[in-house]
């Protein structure tokens, strides 16, 4: 199931096939409604935590403090990301952000469109370029649009990321 | 009797004493209750009046200033301490010092009698692992006064000081040449205590009072460790300040001055219209506190390796690399060095030098050359590259394998003239063994078809010195040249906001080639050991050169080139004349 976090066209699809189920099965309709319903709140909250999950993750990248991100992640080998990245802002022109839980609710997938700050350090191989890296300098920055492709798991202690690469 | 203004070693030769806390701890007993001595008569302008100072993150400081320079400081509201205090005002800013004594710590402080406010610099000794380099921490504030509601503003630090340049005179004849090329480091060249032959860098603060007057503190690190601070009028050309620390004998220096200068000039700043951020360089990485008194400080004596003869030797057979590919060690300062030129390739040719064997090449293509020195059977082949820099002005470099200090030779060879300028480096110096050294040897060409001159050669000028340059290397890698003094120049790395951040010098030299054409050497002394050779083209505005470095890494030497802008002048040639 990919839910559009800026459209409800599948919330309405979604409704649609809950209307069309209890002729099928004989169920009371306000059942079947009632169960439908509990299925949207449970996928809506699990997008809302996955995004507060993301907004988490993306702040520490974007405050140079990424390397204190591992309780956001399933394992903490699987927090280290890309250290030329300084940060990353969505992308308004690229596509909307989708998050897909699957089903049964345990794990999710989100894709994000997004302007990404890379500063590649330069070598120090010589002396300007050391006495760059002595001042806190020492990178060459450029800023990329990029698709940011994230993993998630449902753990008991709520959600985490289990992998995040980009597309 | 013969007298010169040069000491045995300049500063970057000394080896200062590392002092122990107990030793300083002595030196600094007397001096601190008697306080900082004083050419100038000392200001009265707080005799027998009590202030009280409010700083926002560090100490509240109650004083009581009696007469003949004695004051009692109560730090925090703790116990009243009698201590020695010099006090100097310039046009209603006052300026105090004193130590605590009993302690390594003091205060240097600015108060501005207008605005009421303040800043303190709290002083300290045996704070870094060289007890000798005296410590700041700044704090800003104002003057408590009964009845009235703090200030709202206060002094902040400022890139306003940035570009200028200043001779000054203190009232104990001390005559310096100061530059404040960058907003966090400065350059400092002695005229009366070394004799002016170079220039030398230290970490520096530039805070302003208002938008005529600043305040300007300098520590001379990687050297005596002396913190020096004073209140600029920069309309007036007059400056208040004092000088802690020890010097290259040990002695204490504690003392504050008054003096007068003469503006040198402005050079360009590169930060974006409207940026007048001061300390562009933090203190501590992000998302860390910096300790109190962090700074950023360049220390390449303390990092640079320091190889024996026995190591060079080992290391240069070991790995010995001329213009190693675009992605080698040092390729990031030659990226906008240009196209090489194969114009030499196939033709035979001798360098007669003139106070040197001549070197005759037989170079078979456009990166590979056969050398001997004249008298020789064997030719030895060597890698090269080259630049034509200007029409009939090519610029090339090779390293001499075999011969026993390694030599490179960056050569510049100007076939319209018929002459050349070879800058011959070598290792195996007295200090350090991979420490580069240089010869300047000037000669002809002797090449079929060619007919040097017999008398005229390229000789060394005064004309860039004063100047400044920047440099772009290759994408984050840019530096600007400030030719200080005819011996020596100043590179100043920029922040990734433009700001002149971290700098340091070098004793250097300049030939001229042609009208608008120079090549010069720096040597990067005590501090990495290389030797960098660039020919400047300023009508172009493209350096193109090689640099000459031996470490743990081995022996190379690489392109260096950059894309220039003239960043200004200071009229300091006056200040270089012999004197009679």
């Amino acid at each position: 199931m990919t839910t559009d976090s800026t459209s409800t066209r599948r919330s309405f699809l979604k409704r649609g096939a809950v209307l069309a189920t209890p002729l099928a099965v004989g169920l009371p309709a306000a059942v079947m409604a009632d169960e439908g319903l509990k299925a949207r709140l449970a996928r809506l909250e699990d997008e809302a935590a996955i995004r507060e999950l993301q907004q988490k993750w993306l702040r520490r990248i974007n405050t140079g403090s990424g390397d204190r991100a591992a309780s956001l992640f399933a394992r903490p080998e699987v927090a280290k990301f890309d250290q030329t990245v300084r940060g990353i802002v969505p992308d308004l022109s690229g596509q909307p952000d989708a998050i897909e839980v699957a089903a049964g609710g345990a794990s999710a997938v989100g894709r994000f469109h997004c302007a990404v700050e890379i500063a590649a350090a330069i070598a120090q191989d010589c002396t300007l370029a050391q006495m760059a890296h002595a001042q806190g300098g020492g990178f060459v920055r450029r800023t990329e649009r990029r698709v940011l492709r994230v993993e998630y798991a449902k753990t008991s202690g709520g959600w985490v990321i289990a992998k995040v690469e980009f597309a | 009797m013969p007298r010169t203004p040069y000491p045995n070693q300049q500063m970057h030769r000394i080896s200062y004493t590392k002092l122990s806390q107990r030793q300083i701890a002595d030196k600094l007993g007397a001096v601190a209750v008697s306080g900082p001595t004083s050419v100038s008569p000392n200001s009265d302008v707080f005799a027998g009046k009590s202030i009280r100072i409010v700083t926002d993150k560090g100490p509240a400081l109650s004083y009581t200033f009696g007469r003949n320079n004695r004051v009692s400081v109560v730090e925090n509201g703790s116990g009243a301490v009698d201590a020695g205090c010099g006090t100097l005002s310039l046009n209603g800013v006052v300026f105090f010092s004193h130590m605590i004594p009993g302690t390594q710590r003091g205060y240097a402080v600015v108060i501005d009698q207008d605005t009421n406010l303040a800043t303190v610099f709290e002083l300290w000794f045996s704070g870094y692992q060289d007890n000798r380099e005296v410590q700041r921490e700044i704090y800003y504030g104002y003057v408590e006064k009964a009845g009235q509601q703090p200030p709202a503003t206060r002094h902040v630090t400022t890139n306003r000081v940035e570009g200028k340049g200043f001779y000054w005179k203190q009232d104990n004849g001390t005559e310096t040449l100061e530059f404040y090329p960058s907003a966090a480091y400065s350059h400092f060249v002695e005229l009366s205590r070394l004799g002016g032959e170079l220039g030398f860098c230290g970490p520096s603060d530039y805070i302003k009072i208002n938008d005529d007057v600043f305040i300007y503190t300098r520590t001379e690190c990687e050297f005596s460790g002396t913190f020096t601070a004073y209140v600029m009028d920069l309309n007036r050309v007059e400056q208040i300040g004092m000088r802690l620390g020890f010097d290259a004998s040990d002695q204490l220096e504690f003392y504050v001055f008054r003096g007068k200068g003469e503006w040198l000039g402005q050079i360009a700043q590169f930060e974006q219209f409207g940026d007048e951020n001061g300390a562009p360089v933090p203190a501590a990485a992000a998302g860390q506190t910096p300790a109190k008194g962090a700074r950023r400080v360049y220390r390449p004596f303390l990092t640079m390796p320091k190889m024996s003869k026995a190591e060079v030797d080992a290391t240069c057979a070991k790995k010995t690399a001329a213009f190693a590919p675009a992605s080698g060690p040092g390729a990031m300062m030659g990226g906008n060095r240009g196209p090489s030129t194969g114009w030499l390739a196939g033709k035979t040719l001798t360098l007669r030098y003139d106070n040197a064997p001549a070197m005759e090449y037989r170079f078979d293509d456009a990166e590979t050359l056969n050398w001997r020195k004249e008298g020789d059977n064997n030719w030895t082949k060597a890698r090269y590259q080259a630049w034509e820099s200007m029409p009939g002005v090519i610029l090339f470099g090779h390293l001499l394998e075999g011969v026993p200090n390694h030599d490179g030779h960056s050569i510049v060879a100007d076939f319209h003239q018929g002459l050349v300028t070879c800058f011959n480096g070598y290792l195996n110096t007295p200090y350090f063994a991979n420490e580069a050294g240089v010869k300047t040897l000037f000669g002809v060409i002797e090449m079929e078809g060619l007919i040097p001159p017999k008398y005229n050669r390229h000789h060394f000028t005064d004309e860039m010195v004063g100047h400044a340059v920047s440099q772009n290397y290759a994408p984050g890698l840019t530096s600007m040249h400030l030719y200080s003094t005819p011996h020596s120049l100043s590179w100043i790395i920029f922040t990734d906001t433009d700001a002149g951040g971290l700098e340091w010098s070098g004793p250097a030299a300049y030939v001229k080639i042609r009208d608008g054409l120079y090549f010069l050497y720096w040597l990067e002394e005590a501090c990495n050991g290389t030797l960098g050779t660039v020919l400047v083209n300023l009508h172009t505005m493209r350096d193109v050169g090689v640099g000459y470095h031996c470490g743990a890494e081995g022996l190379s030497m690489s392109a260096v080139g950059a894309h220039e802008r003239l960043a200004g002048r200071f009229d300091v040639l006056r200040f270089y004349q012999v004197k009679v």
